[in-house]
């Protein structure tokens, strides 16, 4: 089952990065499976118009991640054994970066850590009901 | 690696006037360049420089590392400002003066382009509206199977969808090793096609990165005092900080490079709150050129 990307250009963050973030993502959730191609770096430019380098470069970086293997005349692969491994690590970075950003926020809103731990531990509370912790 | 597009101290000059100051830029065989620029900041003129239609003041250009010279256009797809275009031939007639006039003309592709820009054949050429003009000019352009690709405002007068063609025309050329530098008013086409982003100001290069380098260099951290800002403690003096100025109790700095740390020297000075803001390409380019005025 192929994935679906959306890509914003009008973002400040680069597309590159916004592109490794969802095929990581597709990745780790199994929507993109061990083995299955990736598209070619000239079908997913044309797909989303964006420049065919940007896609290049992203293929790059997820190959050098571990996530994805290219065989030059085949195409780009998800790769087979470990990839769902580095896939859940690279997912744990980006899950990081956006609590990062919450809890800076918050703080960039000038309140205490103590505040800052109190709401923290009901975000946790809300989204990971206690029957579903047990 | 040759570059592919390369304009060397590039200078014009008519008489007291300088259209175009010393410019220095190379582009990479598979990039595309998108050359941004308020109107008369040169973008024309450089144009006309590196197709050969004027004689630069001083300075060089080569397309793929050779000056201009009649082998230059076998591979070289051009649309300028205005559609050059023979008014009493129709669309069809041109295609076929086109198959005459170069071997790598590729009809089938032609008749494609036609079909995407719904061009009648029949039509005479003074007929066409100015978007049409310029999608005929692309046609011609793409009909060749270029190497290079230089065009000056490519989509004006085009709608959404058929400006959104040329977009994936210029992709699937760069996909194919085609080199392309194309100037545009429309921020949001360079953000989506080009790799390397290129901004002229009065004549002058002010920006010449890769777009990846520019939105990840370059964010605005804002912080709100109680009071008026207080000293900044050699903030000013910051590398990573372009620009920084208070109005009333807002402090705003422009920085490029790890705005953690930035925002940590921020945080030092007690804030009452304090936001780290991405910038986007028009953000970026209206930046540079009110940054270069200032100058």
């Amino acid at each position: 089952m192929p994935a679906v990307y959306t890509v914003d250009p009008r973002s400040g963050v680069p597309l590159y990065l916004q592109l490794i973030e969802q095929i990581t993502r597709a990745v780790a959730l199994g929507s993109l499976a061990p083995g299955e191609q990736l598209p070619t770096v000239k079908a997913l430019a044309l797909d989303l118009t964006i420049n065919p380098n940007t896609v290049a470069r992203v293929y790059r970086e997820l190959e050098r991640d571990g996530l994805i293997e290219t065989s030059p005349g085949r195409g780009s692969f998800v790769r087979g054994n470990g990839s769902a491994g580095e896939a859940r690590r690279a997912v744990a970075d980006i899950a990081l970066e956006a609590l990062d950003r919450g809890i800076r926020d918050a703080k960039s809103l000038g309140l205490a850590r103590g505040d800052v731990e109190e709401l923290f531990a009901r975000s946790i509370a809300r989204w990971y009901p206690t029957e579903e912790n047990a | 690696m040759t570059a592919a597009i390369s304009l060397h101290a590039l200078t014009k000059r008519y008489r007291a006037f300088t259209a175009v100051d010393d410019i220095t830029l190379d582009i990479e065989p598979g990039s595309i360049c998108g050359l941004l620029g308020p109107n008369g900041a040169g973008k024309t003129t450089t144009f006309k420089c590196l197709l050969g239609f004027t004689r630069p003041t001083s300075g060089t250009v080569a397309i793929g590392g050779k000056p201009i010279s009649p082998e230059t256009f076998e591979s070289l797809g051009y649309v300028p400002e205005r559609a050059i275009l023979w008014d009493s031939l129709t669309v069809g007639e041109h295609l076929a003066a086109y198959r005459r006039l170069y071997r790598s003309y590729d009809d089938g592709r032609a008749r494609e382009l036609l079909e995407q820009f719904s061009l009648d054949p029949s039509k005479a050429a003074s007929k066409l509206s100015k978007g049409m003009r310029s999608a005929l000019a692309l046609t011609l352009a793409f009909s060749i199977r270029p190497q290079v690709l230089i065009l000056d405002e490519p989509s004006s007068g085009l709608d959404p969808i058929h400006q959104r063609q040329v977009l994936d025309l210029m992709i699937d050329a760069a996909a194919n090793g085609a080199t392309v530098l194309f100037s545009s008013h429309n921020v949001g086409q360079v953000e989506r096609a080009a790799d390397r982003v290129a901004i002229l100001n009065r004549g002058r290069l002010i920006v010449n990165r890769t777009i990846d380098e520019l939105k990840s260099g370059e964010k605005i951290i804002e912080a709100v005092f109680a009071d008026a800002p207080p000293n900044l403690n050699g903030l000013a003096d910051d590398p990573r900080i372009l620009r920084i100025e208070s109005v009333g109790t807002t402090l705003r700095a422009v920085t490029r490079g790890d705005s953690d740390e930035i925002a940590q020297r921020i945080f030092a000075l007690r804030p009452k709150s304090i936001r780290t803001i991405d910038l986007n390409l028009e953000d970026i380019f209206l930046n540079a050129v009110a940054g270069d005025q200032r100058s």
